[in-house]
């Protein structure tokens, strides 16, 4: 069955490569797989390709750090505080109607067209799906186990600790996996938008001279980096949740 | 509210009752639910309190475990009640002994809360997930936790309803057990005339706020007369060793 299931893709691959390698596709159109990997290994040898990597990297890791302490942190005092929620919730819901990708030009009007500016687009993108899903997480814990709480003489931090963020962490972690993805998407039009590096610069740059193969390249890379950042998100789920049902699989 | 008011030691009586309920009143909005209730528990001593749904009976052990606030009267315990709910209420995310140790201050809980899983069963079960274990094992597991607390108020809020038959027989086998050994004050809920009668010295019947009928269940002289009997042969029995 797994055999199966890459056999499309797979087939899908070789027909590439046999109608490029046929001419039946201009290299201008679409280059071979067999060269955009060829073109892989040149520039990760002689070009700039890792560092433009790292760099990016760098941009999300900073972004996610930031906008996942903001997201997290409004996410407690909401779901702990009503009179927080009062305060802050429905300012959060006004700008969460905005499509956070629409305040790219503000924001380079704001910080110009820098690192600044690609940290603070993916920190916004990241900072609202952890939010919501932390309070919602908060607000889903049974009542019954809070009442239990109660009923053991737990202490007001041994409750949020030992009740209310084990019972909150499942819908935290959706919110982390929601999050990687906007993340992402923050990042690579933020990148087109304008760069002096990373891996949409090296798309961008690659445009000016016609190196589809460079482009394809690019595309690819960001799609593994998201698998790669989905595999560890569902890592941290079966790790953290390991007693949950749905996570934990093997016992 | 008044619950849980720690009288003042000379009014401590020396039979030392493991809670007195006296006057209490609840009210719901404008229906009053406990009216005028009375209610004394002695240590060691296994209260069932039957009645029909809606009588109050949860309301008064709720009004008891300090779950909901009483709007008269006065409930005089030395300390919180321990409670078992019907459903077993453990941290699907923590393993059986951290369950058992919730709320346990003591730098030996993980020793305490294994000895309290051994004594009903689960000795071997100590970092399961509570997934892993049947109804009843689960209940077993929610048996242990209000135990470790040393409690001497027991609450068990109908407990063993959602059992099966089989299952629930064990279970009073057991509750008999470990209340003769830890002799707390219990106060059994339940919906179930046979179980009230299988478990309680005493059985008392609500109706309309207040407690409607009382049955003391007379001294077994028999079984008592072949304890002592026992016991003077060297056998220890749990009546005799009580």
């Amino acid at each position: 069955m797994l055999l199966l299931s890459w056999l499309a893709p797979a087939a899908v691959v070789m027909a590439w490569e046999l109608l490029a390698r046929a001419g039946w596709i201009s290299p201008q159109v679409l280059p071979a797989p067999s060269k955009v990997i060829s073109t892989a290994i040149k520039l990760a040898t002689t070009g700039s390709l890792l560092n433009d990597l790292g760099v990016s990297l760098l941009r999300v890791i900073a972004g996610f750090a930031i906008g996942g302490s903001v997201g997290f942190a409004l996410g407690i005092l909401v779901g702990f505080s009503r009179v927080a929620e009062a305060a802050i919730d429905r300012s959060v819901q006004m700008i969460r109607a905005i499509p956070f990708l629409a305040l790219l030009p503000l924001v380079i009007v704001w910080l110009g067209v820098g690192e600044a500016e690609k940290i603070f687009l993916v920190a916004l993108g990241v900072t609202f799906p952890i939010y919501i899903n932390t309070t919602l997480g908060i607000r889903q814990v049974d009542p019954k186990l809070i009442e239990l709480g109660r009923v053991q003489e737990l202490s007001q931090l041994q409750l949020i600790r030992r009740i209310i963020l084990p019972g909150a962490l499942p819908s935290i972690l959706t919110g982390v996996r929601y999050a990687l993805a906007t993340a992402w998407l923050a990042l690579v039009v933020a990148e087109t938008i304008g760069a002096q590096s990373g891996i949409g610069f090296l798309a961008m740059d690659a445009r000016e001279f016609l190196r589809t193969d460079v482009i394809v390249l690019t595309i690819v890379i960001y799609a593994l980096i998201g698998v790669a950042a989905d595999a560890i998100a569902r890592l941290l789920e079966r790790r953290l949740l390991a007693w949950h049902p749905n996570y934990g699989g093997a016992r | 509210m008044t619950a849980h008011v720690v009288p003042p030691a000379s009014t401590v009586e020396t039979a030392s009752p493991a809670v007195v309920v006296s006057n209490l009143r609840r009210v719901y909005g404008n229906r009053v639910v406990i009216n005028r209730l009375n209610l004394r528990i002695e240590r060691g001593e296994f209260v069932a309190l039957l009645g029909e749904s809606g009588c109050g009976k949860t309301t008064l052990l709720r009004a008891l475990a300090g779950l909901d606030p009483i709007q008269g009267g006065r409930i005089a315990a030395p300390r919180r009640p321990a409670v078992v709910f019907q459903e077993h209420r453990l941290l699907p995310w923590d393993s059986l002994w951290r369950n058992v140790s919730l709320g346990l201050r003591l730098p030996d809980a993980r020793e305490r809360a294994a000895a309290a899983l051994a004594e009903v069963g689960l000795g071997d079960r100590l970092d399961d997930w509570p997934r892993n274990l049947s109804g009843g094992q689960a209940q077993r597991v929610a048996l242990a936790r209000a135990l470790v607390q040393q409690p001497e108020l027991l609450l068990l809020d109908e407990p063993f309803a959602a059992l099966d038959a089989l299952t629930r027989i064990r279970m009073h086998d057991l509750v008999r057990e470990l209340v003769a050994n830890h002799r707390p004050g219990v106060l059994l809920v339940t919906h179930d005339v046979d179980e009230a009668i299988a478990l309680a010295d005493r059985i008392l019947v609500m109706r309309d706020g207040a407690i409607a009928f009382e049955h003391r269940k007379a001294e077994d002289t028999a079984s008592i007369r072949r304890a002592a009997l026992l016991a003077e042969l060297g056998v220890l029995t749990p009546h005799a060793a009580a």
